[in-house]
């Protein structure tokens, strides 16, 4: 049998036996200093983190740097990371503050998405849809995302939780520090400008 | 009836609202337009699709750069709220502590009415022993004794003694413990006068 941390990862052909880790294990291991869990935090909400950054700035290059801005700052903030909220909740709420911030930046990079977006869409051109209908849906994504990231912050942020993270709203709320209220609002304010924007 | 709030547009967009306000938005026009417009709104803001997956080589590569960025950072500190907003304020509050160390002295006397098992074992004591042992002490005073305590976490005794100063551990502390209520109250006064030349 390996016997390894509990966190750690087996070789191929060996089988850890243990029980995997909460967050609240690995948060109290890195706590304690061991690297190794924080690593393991890494590995479990990465992909989540990333891709809401992503879909603030809509790039690769800037949603990886802001990925890992947010774990740094996670590992600094640990000892006032109190439980109350789950991890993933209060990394999410890492991430939109330090999205928010790059993209509210006073002297911004201009917000540039990745083409990927369109010829990696899920609903990619499929049998029955001509090119040219593909490429009217194309447009339409980008003016879209271009509405988007022209909303209010706060709004903007409810959006993209509720819609493409499907967050209930009370995580919503608990991520924007908002009641559940406010987040309705915020999320009827975002729909009907992304609509007034687009028509 | 009154027309649907906002937050209840959304409540009907999730099929989450309350059967008399489904009814009153079924029967009343403008609300029903609303509605229509919240649906759509939806259905174009889902548009943009799915975040490209990035190469699978990312994920490690994502790993390894928090690895090292976290890898130079010290580890992570024990619940503690002021440390920043103290730091700065380290030399200022070096002197203090010099103060204190004097004070602590001049009150040898008040400490004996601090209870027998912290002034016993003074070289032991921790803020958190002190804050158990008599929280009543510092009534009024919740502001600086914060501030102090925060300060007494964050000082590094060598930089302490670098400075040319003999501070024992939980200095601040024993100090604070012989102030009385106007001497507290004098140190909140030069605390937040240093806090706002420093912050200048």
């Amino acid at each position: 049998m390996l016997t390894r941390t509990w966190w750690g990862t087996a070789e191929p052909g060996y089988k850890v036996s243990v029980a995997t880790p909460t967050d609240a294990d690995l948060v109290e291991a890195s706590r304690a200093g061991d690297r190794g869990a924080f690593d393991a935090i890494v590995a479990r909400h990465g992909r989540h983190v990333y891709q809401l950054c992503y879909r603030f700035v809509g790039n690769h290059e800037d949603a990886s740097d802001l990925a890992q801005d947010v774990f740094v700052r996670a590992y600094r903030g640990l000892h006032r990371f109190k439980g109350q909220a789950s991890l993933g909740t209060w990394l999410y709420r890492i991430a939109v503050n330090v999205s928010l911030n790059k993209v509210g930046a006073k002297d911004p990079r201009p917000v540039s998405f990745d083409p990927r977006l369109h010829a990696f869409d899920e609903r990619a051109i499929s049998s029955e849809e001509s090119a040219s209908e593909a490429l009217l849906r194309e447009e339409r994504a980008v003016q879209v995302r271009a509405a988007i990231a022209k909303l209010p912050k706060k709004q903007r942020a409810t959006l993209i939780l509720r819609v493409y993270h499907e967050l209930p709203h009370d995580q919503i709320a608990g991520i924007l520090g908002s009641s559940v209220g406010a987040v309705k609002a915020n999320f009827f304010h975002a729909l009907h400008n992304l609509k007034k924007l687009l028509s | 009836m009154s027309h649907l709030s906002p937050s209840e547009f959304i409540d009907l967009a999730d099929g989450a609202l309350a059967d008399a306000r489904a009814a009153h938005a079924a029967s009343c026009e403008a609300c029903r337009a609303q509605a229509a417009t919240v649906r759509d709104a939806l259905r174009i803001a889902e548009n943009p699709g799915a975040v490209p997956e990035p190469s699978p080589l990312f994920w490690d590569h994502l790993s390894a750069r928090v690895r090292e960025a976290v890898a130079t950072e010290p580890r992570p500190r024990a619940a503690f709220g002021l440390g920043l907003r103290v730091r700065p304020l380290l030399p200022a509050l070096a002197i203090l502590v010099a103060v204190f160390s004097v004070a602590l002295l001049r009150h040898e006397s008040r400490r004996a009415a601090v209870p027998e098992r912290i002034s016993s074992s003074p070289a032991a004591m921790t803020t958190d022993a002190i804050h158990e042992a008599d929280t009543t002490l510092y009534a009024g005073h919740d502001e600086v004794w914060a501030v102090l305590t925060a300060a007494a976490a964050d000082l590094r005794i060598e930089d302490a003694h670098a400075a040319g100063m003999e501070i024992q551990p939980a200095a601040v502390d024993r100090a604070v413990l012989g102030l009385s209520s106007a001497e507290l109250t004098e140190l909140g006064r030069l605390l937040q006068s240093e806090m706002k030349r420093s912050s200048n």
